[in-house]
Protein backbone atom coordinates (compact mmCIF):
# COMPACT_ATOMS: atom_id res chain seq x y z
CA UNK A 1 0.00 0.00 0.00
CA UNK A 2 2.94 2.25 0.71
CA UNK A 3 4.10 2.49 -2.77
CA UNK A 4 1.26 4.20 -3.96
CA UNK A 5 2.62 7.57 -2.87
CA UNK A 6 5.59 7.06 -5.28
CA UNK A 7 5.42 7.60 -8.88
CA UNK A 8 7.33 5.21 -11.44
CA UNK A 9 8.89 8.76 -12.13
CA UNK A 10 9.74 9.30 -8.56
CA UNK A 11 10.97 5.57 -8.19
CA UNK A 12 13.25 5.96 -11.56
CA UNK A 13 14.67 9.12 -10.00
CA UNK A 14 15.66 8.03 -6.56
CA UNK A 15 17.33 4.85 -8.48
CA UNK A 16 19.63 6.74 -10.64
CA UNK A 17 20.73 9.07 -7.52
CA UNK A 18 21.74 6.05 -6.07
CA UNK A 19 23.57 4.68 -8.59
CA UNK A 20 25.28 7.85 -9.01
CA UNK A 21 26.23 8.04 -5.02
CA UNK A 22 27.95 5.06 -5.27
CA UNK A 23 30.05 5.79 -8.20
CA UNK A 24 31.05 9.34 -6.47
CA UNK A 25 31.66 7.54 -3.09
CA UNK A 26 33.49 4.82 -4.75
CA UNK A 27 37.04 6.01 -3.68
CA UNK A 28 36.36 6.22 -0.08
CA UNK A 29 35.09 3.17 -0.12
CA UNK A 30 38.05 1.95 -1.31
CA UNK A 31 40.54 3.86 0.38
CA UNK A 32 38.42 2.43 3.66
CA UNK A 33 38.75 -0.69 2.53
CA UNK A 34 42.04 -1.27 0.91
CA UNK A 35 43.93 0.86 4.14
CA UNK A 36 42.79 -2.27 6.48
CA UNK A 37 44.41 -5.03 4.49
CA UNK A 38 47.86 -5.53 4.67
CA UNK A 39 50.01 -6.34 1.46
CA UNK A 40 49.03 -10.05 0.93
CA UNK A 41 45.34 -9.20 1.49
CA UNK A 42 45.11 -6.48 -0.88
CA UNK A 43 46.28 -9.56 -3.13
CA UNK A 44 43.93 -11.84 -2.56
CA UNK A 45 44.26 -13.36 0.96
CA UNK A 46 41.20 -13.08 3.07
CA UNK A 47 40.49 -10.58 6.22
CA UNK A 48 41.39 -7.08 7.11
CA UNK A 49 44.49 -5.63 9.46
CA UNK A 50 45.71 -2.59 10.88
CA UNK A 51 49.28 -3.59 9.64
CA UNK A 52 49.56 -1.05 6.52
CA UNK A 53 48.43 1.51 9.31
CA UNK A 54 51.10 0.69 11.36
CA UNK A 55 53.21 0.60 7.70
CA UNK A 56 52.34 4.16 6.87
CA UNK A 57 53.30 5.57 9.93
CA UNK A 58 57.04 4.08 9.90
CA UNK A 59 57.42 4.88 6.12
CA UNK A 60 55.86 8.52 6.59
CA UNK A 61 56.42 11.05 9.28
CA UNK A 62 52.34 11.76 8.72
CA UNK A 63 52.04 13.75 12.26
CA UNK A 64 55.15 15.93 10.94
CA UNK A 65 53.61 16.40 7.29
CA UNK A 66 49.56 17.14 8.97
CA UNK A 67 51.54 20.19 10.88
CA UNK A 68 53.47 21.49 8.24
CA UNK A 69 49.98 21.19 6.07
CA UNK A 70 48.10 23.09 8.56
CA UNK A 71 51.23 25.71 9.17
CA UNK A 72 51.13 26.33 5.75
CA UNK A 73 47.67 26.60 5.31
CA UNK A 74 46.92 28.99 8.22
CA UNK A 75 50.30 31.33 7.19
CA UNK A 76 48.63 31.50 3.53
CA UNK A 77 45.32 32.10 5.06
CA UNK A 78 46.05 34.43 7.15
CA UNK A 79 47.81 36.96 4.36
CA UNK A 80 45.13 36.64 2.59
CA UNK A 81 42.29 37.70 4.72
CA UNK A 82 44.54 40.80 5.38
CA UNK A 83 45.10 41.59 2.01
CA UNK A 84 41.75 40.79 0.49
CA UNK A 85 39.73 42.66 3.05
CA UNK A 86 41.62 45.65 2.88
CA UNK A 87 41.98 45.59 -0.65
CA UNK A 88 38.00 44.69 -1.26
CA UNK A 89 36.99 47.66 0.83
CA UNK A 90 39.37 50.26 -1.34
CA UNK A 91 37.44 49.10 -4.55
CA UNK A 92 34.15 48.85 -3.07
CA UNK A 93 34.00 51.46 -0.54
CA UNK A 94 36.84 54.01 -1.25
CA UNK A 95 36.94 54.68 -4.84
CA UNK A 96 39.06 57.12 -6.87
CA UNK A 97 40.50 57.47 -10.52
CA UNK A 98 42.81 54.11 -9.41
CA UNK A 99 39.96 51.50 -9.10
CA UNK A 100 38.98 50.70 -12.06
CA UNK A 101 42.96 49.89 -12.91
CA UNK A 102 43.42 48.09 -9.87
CA UNK A 103 40.20 46.08 -9.90
CA UNK A 104 40.92 45.10 -13.86
CA UNK A 105 44.19 44.04 -12.48
CA UNK A 106 42.69 42.15 -9.93
CA UNK A 107 40.70 40.19 -12.34
CA UNK A 108 43.13 39.85 -14.96
CA UNK A 109 45.28 38.18 -12.34
CA UNK A 110 42.63 35.75 -11.90
CA UNK A 111 43.24 34.43 -15.69
CA UNK A 112 46.97 33.74 -14.58
CA UNK A 113 47.45 29.89 -14.68
CA UNK A 114 50.01 28.98 -11.92
CA UNK A 115 52.10 27.16 -14.78
CA UNK A 116 52.42 29.95 -16.49
CA UNK A 117 54.35 32.32 -13.77
CA UNK A 118 55.77 29.10 -11.72
CA UNK A 119 59.33 29.22 -13.61
CA UNK A 120 60.23 32.62 -12.96
CA UNK A 121 58.58 32.47 -9.38
CA UNK A 122 60.56 29.58 -8.64
CA UNK A 123 64.01 30.99 -10.10
CA UNK A 124 63.16 34.61 -8.15
CA UNK A 125 62.43 32.51 -4.88
CA UNK A 126 65.42 30.56 -4.76
CA UNK A 127 67.32 33.70 -5.17
CA UNK A 128 66.03 35.17 -2.26
CA UNK A 129 65.93 32.10 -0.16
CA UNK A 130 62.54 31.37 0.15
CA UNK A 131 62.98 27.97 -0.85
CA UNK A 132 64.42 26.67 2.70
CA UNK A 133 61.31 26.99 5.03
CA UNK A 134 57.67 27.22 4.80
CA UNK A 135 57.77 30.82 3.17
CA UNK A 136 58.24 30.90 -0.76
CA UNK A 137 54.95 28.01 -0.81
CA UNK A 138 53.24 30.48 1.42
CA UNK A 139 53.62 33.58 -0.33
CA UNK A 140 53.11 32.35 -3.58
CA UNK A 141 49.76 30.77 -2.16
CA UNK A 142 48.49 33.23 -1.00
CA UNK A 143 49.19 35.28 -4.11
CA UNK A 144 47.65 32.87 -6.35
CA UNK A 145 44.55 33.12 -3.47
CA UNK A 146 43.96 37.09 -2.91
CA UNK A 147 42.92 38.07 -6.33
CA UNK A 148 39.28 36.14 -6.21
CA UNK A 149 39.19 36.16 -2.54
CA UNK A 150 39.19 40.07 -3.08
CA UNK A 151 36.54 40.29 -6.17
CA UNK A 152 34.44 38.01 -3.51
CA UNK A 153 35.34 40.43 -0.71
CA UNK A 154 34.72 42.72 -2.83
CA UNK A 155 31.60 41.97 -3.88
CA UNK A 156 30.34 41.79 -0.72
CA UNK A 157 31.32 44.94 0.37
CA UNK A 158 29.17 46.20 -2.21
CA UNK A 159 26.80 44.98 -0.40
CA UNK A 160 26.82 47.01 2.52
CA UNK A 161 25.31 50.45 1.65
CA UNK A 162 27.26 53.34 1.25
CA UNK A 163 25.21 55.61 3.10
CA UNK A 164 26.26 53.71 6.15
CA UNK A 165 29.72 54.03 5.16
CA UNK A 166 29.32 57.70 4.90
CA UNK A 167 27.44 58.29 7.97
CA UNK A 168 29.97 57.05 10.42
CA UNK A 169 32.75 59.30 8.39
CA UNK A 170 30.48 62.17 8.75
CA UNK A 171 30.10 61.02 12.73
CA UNK A 172 34.21 61.39 12.78
CA UNK A 173 34.76 57.64 12.53
CA UNK A 174 38.09 57.48 10.15
CA UNK A 175 38.26 54.88 6.97
CA UNK A 176 40.24 52.21 8.75
CA UNK A 177 37.50 52.52 11.63
CA UNK A 178 34.75 51.94 9.61
CA UNK A 179 36.59 49.15 8.15
CA UNK A 180 37.40 47.11 11.45
CA UNK A 181 34.18 48.22 13.42
CA UNK A 182 31.75 48.17 10.75
CA UNK A 183 32.16 46.68 7.33
CA UNK A 184 34.34 43.53 9.21
CA UNK A 185 31.87 42.42 11.56
CA UNK A 186 29.11 42.68 8.62
CA UNK A 187 31.67 40.78 6.33
CA UNK A 188 32.45 37.59 8.56
CA UNK A 189 30.18 35.05 6.36
CA UNK A 190 32.61 35.95 3.03
CA UNK A 191 35.76 35.49 5.37
CA UNK A 192 34.53 32.39 6.06
CA UNK A 193 33.91 31.76 2.26
CA UNK A 194 37.32 32.46 1.49
CA UNK A 195 38.96 30.73 4.56
CA UNK A 196 37.12 27.43 3.57
CA UNK A 197 37.89 27.80 -0.21
CA UNK A 198 41.59 28.44 0.17
CA UNK A 199 41.78 25.69 2.99
CA UNK A 200 40.81 23.35 1.00
CA UNK A 201 42.66 24.49 -2.42
CA UNK A 202 46.17 24.83 0.03
CA UNK A 203 45.61 21.88 1.97
CA UNK A 204 45.05 19.55 -1.78
CA UNK A 205 47.93 21.10 -3.39
CA UNK A 206 50.69 19.21 -4.91
CA UNK A 207 52.67 21.50 -7.63
CA UNK A 208 53.50 24.66 -5.75
CA UNK A 209 54.72 22.38 -2.19
CA UNK A 210 56.82 20.17 -4.28
CA UNK A 211 58.99 22.95 -5.73
CA UNK A 212 58.53 25.48 -3.06
CA UNK A 213 59.30 23.36 -0.25
CA UNK A 214 63.07 22.14 -0.71
CA UNK A 215 63.61 20.47 2.92
CA UNK A 216 61.76 17.12 3.32
CA UNK A 217 61.11 17.87 7.04
CA UNK A 218 58.86 20.57 5.73
CA UNK A 219 56.76 18.91 3.33
CA UNK A 220 52.94 18.91 3.61
CA UNK A 221 50.79 15.59 3.77
CA UNK A 222 49.51 15.67 0.08
CA UNK A 223 53.03 16.89 -1.03
CA UNK A 224 54.57 13.70 0.94
CA UNK A 225 52.20 11.49 -0.52
CA UNK A 226 52.72 12.66 -4.06
CA UNK A 227 56.34 11.83 -3.25
CA UNK A 228 55.04 8.61 -1.84
CA UNK A 229 53.44 7.45 -5.41
CA UNK A 230 55.85 8.88 -7.20
CA UNK A 231 58.40 6.80 -5.60
CA UNK A 232 59.08 3.40 -5.34
CA UNK A 233 56.65 2.47 -3.27
CA UNK A 234 53.92 -0.29 -4.79
CA UNK A 235 52.39 -0.78 -0.99
CA UNK A 236 48.94 0.36 -2.16
CA UNK A 237 47.36 -0.56 1.22
CA UNK A 238 49.92 1.92 2.52
CA UNK A 239 48.85 5.07 -0.31
CA UNK A 240 45.24 4.25 0.87
CA UNK A 241 45.77 4.91 4.47
CA UNK A 242 47.99 8.13 3.32
CA UNK A 243 45.49 9.16 1.00
CA UNK A 244 42.52 8.50 4.12
CA UNK A 245 44.33 10.30 6.51
CA UNK A 246 45.46 13.33 3.96
CA UNK A 247 41.70 13.29 2.70
CA UNK A 248 40.29 13.39 6.15
CA UNK A 249 40.64 17.33 7.34
CA UNK A 250 39.36 18.77 4.01
CA UNK A 251 36.65 16.41 4.08
CA UNK A 252 35.57 17.51 7.65
CA UNK A 253 35.43 20.85 6.73
CA UNK A 254 33.50 20.25 3.63
CA UNK A 255 31.16 18.66 5.76
CA UNK A 256 30.93 21.72 8.62
CA UNK A 257 31.35 24.74 5.40
CA UNK A 258 29.61 23.01 2.73
CA UNK A 259 27.42 25.84 1.93
CA UNK A 260 30.36 28.59 1.94
CA UNK A 261 32.06 26.81 -0.20
CA UNK A 262 29.30 26.54 -2.56
CA UNK A 263 28.74 30.32 -2.20
CA UNK A 264 32.28 30.95 -2.93
CA UNK A 265 32.04 28.47 -6.13
CA UNK A 266 29.14 30.16 -7.43
CA UNK A 267 30.06 33.64 -6.50
CA UNK A 268 31.96 34.20 -9.77
CA UNK A 269 28.56 33.55 -11.69
CA UNK A 270 27.49 37.07 -11.26
CA UNK A 271 23.81 38.94 -11.15
CA UNK B 1 33.10 72.10 1.30
CA UNK B 2 36.51 72.31 2.51
CA UNK B 3 35.63 69.68 4.54
CA UNK B 4 33.70 67.61 2.10
CA UNK B 5 37.29 67.81 -0.42
CA UNK B 6 39.38 66.71 2.83
CA UNK B 7 37.27 63.89 3.29
CA UNK B 8 37.43 62.79 -0.42
CA UNK B 9 41.34 63.26 -0.09
CA UNK B 10 41.37 61.07 2.92
CA UNK B 11 39.03 58.52 1.21
CA UNK B 12 41.69 57.79 -1.99
CA UNK B 13 44.86 57.85 0.53
CA UNK B 14 43.89 55.68 2.88
CA UNK B 15 41.97 53.79 -0.39
CA UNK B 16 45.32 53.34 -1.98
CA UNK B 17 47.10 52.04 1.22
CA UNK B 18 44.07 49.57 1.81
CA UNK B 19 45.18 48.02 -1.79
CA UNK B 20 48.68 48.32 -1.48
CA UNK B 21 49.51 45.12 0.31
CA UNK B 22 47.54 43.45 -2.24
CA UNK B 23 49.24 45.04 -4.75
CA UNK B 24 52.26 44.09 -3.94
CA UNK B 25 51.86 40.99 -3.17
CA UNK B 26 50.28 40.16 -6.76
CA UNK B 27 52.74 42.10 -8.54
CA UNK B 28 55.75 40.04 -6.71
CA UNK B 29 54.35 36.66 -6.95
CA UNK B 30 52.23 36.68 -10.53
CA UNK B 31 52.76 40.21 -12.04
CA UNK B 32 56.27 40.19 -12.16
CA UNK B 33 56.85 36.79 -13.22
CA UNK B 34 54.49 36.85 -15.96
CA UNK B 35 56.44 39.65 -17.68
CA UNK B 36 60.26 37.54 -16.83
CA UNK B 37 58.40 34.76 -18.24
CA UNK B 38 57.59 36.67 -21.91
CA UNK B 39 61.37 37.68 -21.50
CA UNK B 40 62.70 34.39 -20.95
CA UNK B 41 60.37 32.65 -23.05
CA UNK B 42 63.10 34.41 -26.22
CA UNK B 43 65.48 32.36 -24.47
CA UNK B 44 67.62 29.53 -23.57
CA UNK B 45 67.70 29.55 -20.04
CA UNK B 46 69.06 26.90 -17.41
CA UNK B 47 67.76 29.36 -14.78
CA UNK B 48 71.16 30.95 -14.33
CA UNK B 49 72.13 31.68 -17.79
CA UNK B 50 70.14 32.93 -20.48
CA UNK B 51 71.10 33.43 -24.07
CA UNK B 52 68.95 35.47 -26.44
CA UNK B 53 67.34 33.43 -29.15
CA UNK B 54 64.92 35.93 -30.29
CA UNK B 55 61.77 34.82 -32.41
CA UNK B 56 63.21 31.72 -33.15
CA UNK B 57 62.61 30.20 -30.06
CA UNK B 58 58.87 29.86 -30.85
CA UNK B 59 59.79 28.79 -34.24
CA UNK B 60 62.14 25.97 -32.94
CA UNK B 61 59.48 24.83 -30.76
CA UNK B 62 56.82 25.07 -33.68
CA UNK B 63 58.61 22.82 -36.00
CA UNK B 64 58.81 20.48 -33.08
CA UNK B 65 56.32 17.51 -33.52
CA UNK B 66 55.95 16.67 -29.63
CA UNK B 67 55.00 19.83 -28.92
CA UNK B 68 51.82 19.20 -31.18
CA UNK B 69 51.93 16.09 -29.82
CA UNK B 70 50.90 18.05 -26.68
CA UNK B 71 48.70 20.46 -27.70
CA UNK B 72 46.96 17.23 -29.77
CA UNK B 73 46.46 15.57 -26.07
CA UNK B 74 44.84 18.73 -24.80
CA UNK B 75 42.80 19.16 -28.08
CA UNK B 76 41.17 15.44 -26.60
CA UNK B 77 40.68 16.51 -23.38
CA UNK B 78 38.64 19.32 -24.50
CA UNK B 79 36.28 16.53 -26.27
CA UNK B 80 35.53 15.59 -22.42
CA UNK B 81 34.15 18.84 -21.72
CA UNK B 82 30.52 18.47 -23.41
CA UNK B 83 30.14 15.04 -21.38
CA UNK B 84 31.42 16.88 -17.78
CA UNK B 85 29.11 19.54 -18.60
CA UNK B 86 25.98 17.70 -19.58
CA UNK B 87 26.36 14.75 -17.66
CA UNK B 88 26.19 17.23 -14.46
CA UNK B 89 23.10 19.44 -15.88
CA UNK B 90 21.19 15.81 -16.00
CA UNK B 91 22.63 15.11 -12.75
CA UNK B 92 21.01 18.84 -11.55
CA UNK B 93 17.49 18.11 -12.97
CA UNK B 94 17.49 14.33 -10.93
CA UNK B 95 18.43 16.82 -8.01
CA UNK B 96 15.82 19.79 -8.78
CA UNK B 97 13.34 16.96 -8.35
CA UNK B 98 13.95 16.90 -4.86
CA UNK B 99 12.72 13.97 -4.08
CA UNK B 100 13.54 12.13 -0.46
CA UNK B 101 17.16 12.33 0.54
CA UNK B 102 18.11 14.63 -2.32
CA UNK B 103 20.02 17.21 -0.32
CA UNK B 104 21.81 14.43 1.05
CA UNK B 105 22.84 12.89 -2.46
CA UNK B 106 23.77 16.72 -3.78
CA UNK B 107 26.40 16.58 -0.76
CA UNK B 108 27.58 13.20 -1.86
CA UNK B 109 28.07 14.63 -5.67
CA UNK B 110 30.10 17.08 -4.33
CA UNK B 111 32.33 15.80 -1.95
CA UNK B 112 35.31 14.43 -4.36
CA UNK B 113 35.63 18.61 -4.58
CA UNK B 114 37.13 18.63 -1.21
CA UNK B 115 39.68 15.95 -2.08
CA UNK B 116 43.16 16.37 -3.57
CA UNK B 117 44.07 15.30 -7.39
CA UNK B 118 47.07 13.14 -5.63
CA UNK B 119 44.09 10.73 -3.88
CA UNK B 120 42.23 10.58 -6.63
CA UNK B 121 45.02 9.86 -9.19
CA UNK B 122 46.32 7.50 -7.00
CA UNK B 123 42.39 5.18 -6.38
CA UNK B 124 41.59 5.79 -10.21
CA UNK B 125 44.78 4.50 -11.54
CA UNK B 126 43.84 1.42 -9.48
CA UNK B 127 40.38 1.55 -10.97
CA UNK B 128 41.40 1.93 -14.44
CA UNK B 129 44.47 -1.05 -13.50
CA UNK B 130 44.13 -4.64 -14.98
CA UNK B 131 43.58 -6.49 -11.72
CA UNK B 132 41.05 -3.10 -11.11
CA UNK B 133 37.52 -2.48 -10.78
CA UNK B 134 36.61 -1.96 -14.00
CA UNK B 135 37.72 -4.91 -15.32
CA UNK B 136 35.76 -6.57 -12.79
CA UNK B 137 32.58 -5.04 -13.25
CA UNK B 138 33.10 -6.35 -17.22
CA UNK B 139 33.87 -9.73 -16.36
CA UNK B 140 30.65 -9.20 -13.86
CA UNK B 141 28.48 -7.98 -16.69
CA UNK B 142 29.76 -10.94 -19.10
CA UNK B 143 32.53 -8.58 -21.18
CA UNK B 144 35.27 -10.33 -19.46
CA UNK B 145 36.68 -10.59 -23.21
CA UNK B 146 37.38 -7.07 -23.24
CA UNK B 147 39.75 -6.98 -20.45
CA UNK B 148 41.64 -3.56 -20.67
CA UNK B 149 44.67 -2.29 -19.47
CA UNK B 150 43.75 1.91 -20.28
CA UNK B 151 46.99 2.72 -18.45
CA UNK B 152 49.43 0.91 -20.31
CA UNK B 153 48.54 2.48 -23.96
CA UNK B 154 48.81 6.24 -24.89
CA UNK B 155 45.37 6.34 -26.19
CA UNK B 156 44.02 4.21 -23.80
CA UNK B 157 45.40 6.43 -20.58
CA UNK B 158 44.67 9.59 -22.17
CA UNK B 159 40.92 8.03 -21.87
CA UNK B 160 41.53 7.14 -18.22
CA UNK B 161 42.74 10.95 -17.42
CA UNK B 162 39.52 11.81 -19.19
CA UNK B 163 36.97 9.67 -17.62
CA UNK B 164 38.70 10.70 -14.21
CA UNK B 165 38.45 14.63 -14.99
CA UNK B 166 34.71 14.33 -15.93
CA UNK B 167 34.06 12.20 -12.52
CA UNK B 168 35.77 15.13 -10.28
CA UNK B 169 33.55 17.57 -12.16
CA UNK B 170 30.49 16.26 -11.85
CA UNK B 171 30.02 18.47 -8.43
CA UNK B 172 31.29 21.24 -9.07
CA UNK B 173 29.23 21.22 -12.49
CA UNK B 174 25.82 19.98 -10.80
CA UNK B 175 25.86 22.68 -8.11
CA UNK B 176 26.35 24.93 -10.84
CA UNK B 177 23.61 24.34 -12.39
CA UNK B 178 21.75 23.29 -9.44
CA UNK B 179 21.97 27.09 -8.47
CA UNK B 180 20.57 27.92 -12.31
CA UNK B 181 17.21 25.96 -11.75
CA UNK B 182 16.84 27.43 -8.91
CA UNK B 183 16.71 30.66 -10.43
CA UNK B 184 14.07 29.71 -13.59
CA UNK B 185 10.78 31.21 -14.05
CA UNK B 186 8.12 29.11 -13.52
CA UNK B 187 5.21 30.94 -14.53
CA UNK B 188 7.22 30.93 -18.46
CA UNK B 189 6.75 27.20 -18.47
CA UNK B 190 2.86 27.25 -17.24
CA UNK B 191 2.74 30.06 -20.14
CA UNK B 192 3.83 27.96 -22.22
CA UNK B 193 2.32 24.66 -21.45
CA UNK B 194 -1.08 26.72 -22.05
CA UNK B 195 -0.21 27.18 -25.63
CA UNK B 196 0.66 23.86 -26.29
CA UNK B 197 4.29 23.19 -25.92
CA UNK B 198 5.45 19.99 -25.05
CA UNK B 199 8.55 19.24 -22.72
CA UNK B 200 11.10 19.16 -25.07
CA UNK B 201 10.13 22.26 -26.65
CA UNK B 202 10.02 23.93 -22.87
CA UNK B 203 13.42 22.55 -22.21
CA UNK B 204 14.58 24.11 -25.38
CA UNK B 205 12.97 27.57 -25.59
CA UNK B 206 12.54 28.22 -22.01
CA UNK B 207 14.84 25.91 -19.73
CA UNK B 208 17.98 26.39 -21.73
CA UNK B 209 18.11 30.06 -22.31
CA UNK B 210 17.21 30.88 -18.99
CA UNK B 211 20.53 29.13 -18.26
CA UNK B 212 22.64 30.29 -20.63
CA UNK B 213 24.62 31.88 -18.01
CA UNK B 214 25.70 29.05 -15.92
CA UNK B 215 26.44 27.15 -18.87
CA UNK B 216 29.07 29.17 -20.35
CA UNK B 217 30.18 29.69 -16.38
CA UNK B 218 30.63 25.73 -16.17
CA UNK B 219 32.38 25.91 -19.77
CA UNK B 220 34.60 28.16 -18.63
CA UNK B 221 35.21 26.51 -15.63
CA UNK B 222 35.65 23.09 -16.89
CA UNK B 223 37.97 24.45 -20.10
CA UNK B 224 40.26 26.30 -17.02
CA UNK B 225 40.05 23.06 -14.72
CA UNK B 226 41.24 20.73 -18.39
CA UNK B 227 44.16 22.91 -19.38
CA UNK B 228 45.32 23.91 -15.62
CA UNK B 229 44.41 22.16 -12.63
CA UNK B 230 45.22 18.22 -13.91
CA UNK B 231 49.16 18.42 -13.40
CA UNK B 232 48.41 16.45 -10.16
CA UNK B 233 46.53 14.04 -11.50
CA UNK B 234 48.39 13.06 -14.46
CA UNK B 235 51.87 13.21 -11.88
CA UNK B 236 50.55 10.64 -9.78
CA UNK B 237 48.21 8.47 -12.47
CA UNK B 238 50.62 8.38 -15.67
CA UNK B 239 53.47 11.06 -14.94
CA UNK B 240 52.96 12.38 -18.28
CA UNK B 241 52.87 8.66 -20.35
CA UNK B 242 53.12 6.26 -21.47
CA UNK B 243 55.58 7.99 -23.90
CA UNK B 244 53.88 11.40 -24.49
CA UNK B 245 50.29 9.90 -24.28
CA UNK B 246 48.87 12.59 -21.39
CA UNK B 247 51.55 14.98 -21.65
CA UNK B 248 49.44 17.58 -21.48
CA UNK B 249 50.59 21.77 -22.32
CA UNK B 250 50.57 22.69 -18.19
CA UNK B 251 52.61 18.99 -17.94
CA UNK B 252 55.01 19.79 -20.71
CA UNK B 253 56.10 22.88 -18.68
CA UNK B 254 57.11 21.24 -15.75
CA UNK B 255 58.50 18.29 -17.36
CA UNK B 256 60.44 20.53 -19.92
CA UNK B 257 61.82 23.10 -16.53
CA UNK B 258 62.44 20.91 -14.16
CA UNK B 259 63.14 17.47 -15.84
CA UNK B 260 64.78 18.55 -18.71
CA UNK B 261 66.29 22.08 -17.37
CA UNK B 262 64.74 23.86 -20.40
CA UNK B 263 63.50 26.73 -18.04
CA UNK B 264 63.42 28.92 -21.63
CA UNK B 265 61.05 26.36 -23.42
CA UNK B 266 58.67 25.99 -20.13
CA UNK B 267 58.45 29.28 -19.47
CA UNK B 268 57.44 29.87 -23.87
CA UNK B 269 54.88 27.27 -22.84
CA UNK B 270 53.63 28.96 -19.98
CA UNK B 271 52.89 31.71 -22.18
CA UNK B 272 51.41 30.54 -24.73
CA UNK B 273 48.97 28.25 -22.19
CA UNK B 274 48.29 31.93 -20.51
CA UNK B 275 47.39 33.22 -23.80
CA UNK B 276 45.17 30.33 -24.26
CA UNK B 277 43.25 30.94 -20.84
CA UNK B 278 43.37 34.80 -21.65
CA UNK B 279 41.54 34.44 -25.22
CA UNK B 280 38.94 32.06 -23.60
CA UNK B 281 38.54 34.85 -20.31
CA UNK B 282 38.58 38.22 -22.50
CA UNK B 283 36.11 36.11 -24.85
CA UNK B 284 34.21 35.16 -21.73
CA UNK B 285 33.94 38.65 -20.54
CA UNK B 286 32.90 40.09 -24.48
CA UNK B 287 30.38 37.80 -24.63
CA UNK B 288 28.59 38.64 -21.27
CA UNK B 289 29.28 42.47 -22.07
CA UNK B 290 27.19 41.89 -25.49
CA UNK B 291 24.25 40.26 -23.40
CA UNK B 292 24.28 43.04 -21.04
CA UNK B 293 23.20 45.51 -23.70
Amino acid sequence: MRSRKYSPKTVAVFTSMCVLAVVMLYPFAFMINTSFKSKAQYFGAPGHSTASWGKLFDTLPVWKQLLNSTLVCAGAISIILVVATMAGFAIAKMRSKATPIFFLGIVGAMLIPLQSIIIPAYINASKLNLLDGYSGAIFLYAALGSPFATFLMTSYFRGIPDDLVEAAIVDGLSYPKVFLKIALPLAVPAVITVIVLQFIQVWDDLLVGLLFIQDPAYRTITVGLGALSAGRVTDIPVLMAGSLISAIPAVVVYLIFQRQLVNGLTAGIGK
Amino acid sequence: MAKKSSLNQQRTRVGIIFATPALLLVSAFLGIPIIQAGYFSFTEWNGIDAKWLGISAYVQEFKSPIFWRVLENNGLLLLGVPVAILFPMGIAFLLNEKVAGWKIFRSIYFLPTAISWVVIGMVSMRFFAQEGLLNELLKAFGLGFIKTDLLSSEKGALFAVAITFIWSMVGTNSIIFLTGMATLDQSLNEAARMDGAGNFRIFRSITLPQLNRFIQFSFIITVISAFTALFSLIFVMTGGGPGFGTTTLEFFIFQSAFSRGNFGTGAMLGVILFFMMAILGIGQLLLMRKKDE
